[in-house]
């Protein structure tokens, strides 16, 4: 019945009619302003910097440029997000009935690219932008140009790996005032997995494809700019005061990871070059009679594994940094956390091939593999239970920022430990390419990689802003995300040691039950991070203006670390403005 | 600026992100969704997505932000007025939704109403927040935070 009303009628008459009563109530006086008060950020201060949409297009100021980055990534976060929902939506049901194989095939690839390339380390690179300099009592980065350009990088390779959709948005608009213009419709969504397997990706003829490789590649240079300015800034510029011995735990695992990167990102540049050779020039790098579809999967795990450390080991740094402020110590065994990252570090380069255990490799090299992949669980371990040894017997406060801290050690603890049983050869070969494997990874990306972003947004938020968010809507959305972490991936560790492949729209549907359990965890995350954008625009808007740096009673503890002694200089600055 | 100006710019703000929003969406979705002819469905034009979609857009930039000015005062959610444009939004989905989903079900459906809620809340919160400022005399003495306060 209700689709015969047209709705904008409705809507129209109701509102006008409600207007006409409303204005009749004020007697029709239009006051030419109204006080709304205070919709001001509180970085309300005197700046040399230019205004507007000019200061953010020619900044090369580390802080700025770190905004930039979080901004991006939040914006690719919700993105791929929207993909994970659509994935979600598809599995609620066994048969193929929502999208066509061939979307879901391509929402699951868009979700893998944008997630780790386009979120996890866009996030953590602008911490480190801008916290970096401050932590270690430089003025900026090493080389602020570079550090534009980066990020600059950034945008444009989003574009190219999800360009088809853009320009069919923009081939949309033009269809609206009468221009078809068949180009722009041509770039379908790739369907090859972020893994990208030759020779399935060596063959599609969708161009979008090549678009994805420049923009992946592109992406990679960008990453490979901003480790090395992490890696100089951390060496050449550091303050008087700041020696290796105390240089803090954030800055050390960001170290690590710019090392990581600096091997491993153009290896990932190479392949994907000659993997673009192989679909346009007719070289064999990849093709059967040439170096063979097994090449691919190396270099791309010499690359792809490294990339895991990438995006934990900068999580694992802000869980050491923030977990102690909320316990009220120091955290325990500092040096072992230290040793155990650049451990992580070393040993990250030598695990590769426990992905490829199953495409019958020579045995030798697959145990040696294994070991190395079983080693890699002691560091991780340490720092476990260095994190666990922190809270024992300190004063735990449970503010928003340690319920994300705590929550990413279970899910990380979880995650990890599935990840032992995957590097166990036998285990492997039964649990290969099922949902087991996608279950282990997202306790780790969405468990405490993303924990730790939203820890550090919730930690930092007072200092990048001036202002504090609702902290009990932040506590509400931490629960939510560890109950909804849990019961989204929980059932896909089930359904794994039920057997069901990975990446296939349809499935049996004995496994239904679990599948919707998870898509309705999906949708607990959800609601959360739709709480934490609300919460943080409205405070960055009318939240409390911060007036004293201690906003987590860090002193009383002794942990008034460097960059809120900067946060304090910076406000009495402008205070002396205000009074 | 005054009153109605800025209404109707806060209209043009939200209503270019929001139709932006629905393209994206429509896209992603690779067109299961028809957004756009539920706009049309919405607007009373059935079947006819340019006037459907002109309607819609004519009624986002001037009625509702005129209606949304003259009412704001007795919409709930307030003083900011970004907060009661959200709610205003939430009002209009839910006709949104009843008259323009068309055959959808499932799935769809689902993908359809969570998506389009978050289109109008940001329609909403866009006219809210640009009429807000532009209307503004200047901040009034924000509330300070008091970390000793437990309260929260």
């Amino acid at each position: 019945m209700f689709t015969e009303i047209p709705g904008l009628l409705v809507v129209t008459w109701a509102l006008l009619g409600l207007a006409i009563y409303a204005g009749y109530r004020q007697n029709w006086q239009l006051r030419s302003v109204a006080a709304d008060g205070g919709y001001l950020s509180g970085l309300g201060f005197e700046s040399e910097k230019p205004t507007g949409l000019f200061r953010w297009l020619t900044t090369v100021d580390h802080k700025d440029i770190g905004v930039l980055y979080i901004v991006f990534a939040t914006g690719a976060a919700l993105w791929g997000g929207t993909d994970a929902m659509m994935i979600r939506t598809e599995l609620f049901t066994a048969g193929t009935d929502v999208w066509s194989p061939d979307t879901y095939n391509a929402l699951f690839t868009a979700h893998g690219f944008t997630m780790l390339f386009f979120f996890a380390t866009p996030a953590f690179t602008g911490l480190a932008n801008y916290f970096i300099p401050i932590l270690v009592g430089a003025d900026d980065m090493a080389f602020p140009r570079i550090n534009a350009i980066a990020f600059w990088l950034l945008p444009p390779s989003l574009l190219l790996v999800r360009g088809g959709l853009v320009t069919e948005v923009l081939g949309k608009m033009l269809a609206t005032v009468g221009v078809r213009w068949e180009l722009l419709f041509s770039l379908k969504p790739p369907t090859t997995g972020w893994t990208l397997y030759t020779p399935h990706s060596a063959l599609l003829a969708n161009p979008q494809v090549d678009l994805v490789l420049l923009g992946l590649h592109l992406s990679g240079l960008a990453t490979v700019m901003a480790a090395i300015n992490i890696i100089v800034t951390i060496f050449t510029e550091r303050g008087e005061q700041i020696t290796w011995a105390n240089l803090d735990i954030f800055s050390w695992t960001l170290l690590t990871t710019s090392g990581i990167i600096l091997f491993a990102f153009p290896v990932l540049g190479s392949s994907l070059l000659m993997l673009v050779a192989d679909r346009n020039f007719g070289t064999t790098f990849f093709a059967v009679e040439g170096g063979g579809p097994i090449l691919w999967q190396h270099l791309f795990w010499f690359f792809g594994h490294p990339e895991v450390y990438i995006l934990v080991l900068p999580a694992f740094g802000l869980v050491s940094l923030i977990l102690p402020k909320f316990a009220g110590r120091k955290l325990f065994g500092f040096k072992f956390i230290v040793y155990s990252t650049l451990a992580i570090g070393v040993l990250s380069f030598g695990v590769w091939a426990h992905h490829m255990f199953a495409t019958g490799m020579d045995p030798r090299l697959r145990a040696s593999f294994m070991a190395v992949s079983l080693a890699i669980a002691i560091p991780s371990a340490v720092k476990t239970f260095n994190w666990m040894a922190t809270l024992w017997g300190g004063n735990v406060r449970w503010a928003a920022p340690q319920i994300f801290c705590v929550g990413g050690i279970m899910t990380f603890i979880v995650g990890g430990v599935t990840g032992v049983f995957l590097a166990s050869i036998p285990v492997d070969l039964v649990l290969h390419d099922t949902y087991y494997v996608v279950g282990h990874f997202h306790f780790i990306v969405m468990g405490v990689i993303t924990f730790a972003a939203f820890a550090a947004s919730y930690y930092w938020f007072p200092l990048l802003t001036g202002r504090m968010f609702n902290r009990r809507l932040g506590r509400i959305h931490g629960y939510l995300s560890i109950v909804g972490v849990f019961v989204t991936f929980m059932p896909l560790i089930l359904i794994g040691y039920g057997g069901l492949p990975r990446r296939f729209a349809s499935y049996p549907a004995a496994f239904e039950p679990l599948q919707q359990i998870s898509s309705f965890g999906a949708v607990i995350i959800g609601v959360g991070v739709v709480i934490w954008l609300t919460n943080l625009v409205q405070s960055y808007r009318l939240g409390p203006i911060v007036t004293d740096a201690d906003v987590w009673n860090l002193r009383e503890s002794g942990q008034f670390s460097r960059e809120w002694q900067w946060f304090e200089t910076q406000l009495e600055e402008r205070t002396k403005f205000r009074r | 600026m005054n009153r109605p100006l800025s209404a109707i710019a806060g209209g043009v703000t939200g209503i270019a992100v929001m139709s932006l929003l629905l393209l994206f969406l429509e896209v992603e979705t690779r067109s299961n969704l028809a957004i756009f002819e539920s706009v049309a469905r919405f607007a009373g034009m059935p079947g006819n997505v340019t006037f459907g979609f002109i309607l819609f857009v004519l009624a986002g930039v001037f009625a509702w932000p005129l209606a949304f000015m003259a009412l704001e005062r007795y919409i709930p959610g307030g003083p900011d007025p970004a907060t009661r444009g959200m709610v205003l939004a939430v009002a209009l989905w839910v006709v949104f939704v009843l008259t323009g989903r068309g055959g959808l079900s499932g799935g769809l459906l689902a993908i359809y109403v969570i998506f389009t809620l978050l289109a109008h809340l940001c329609y909403g919160f866009l006219l809210g927040a640009v009429y807000g400022r532009l209307t503004s005399e200047g901040p009034l003495e924000p509330e300070r935070y008091d970390p000793s306060d437990v309260s929260q």
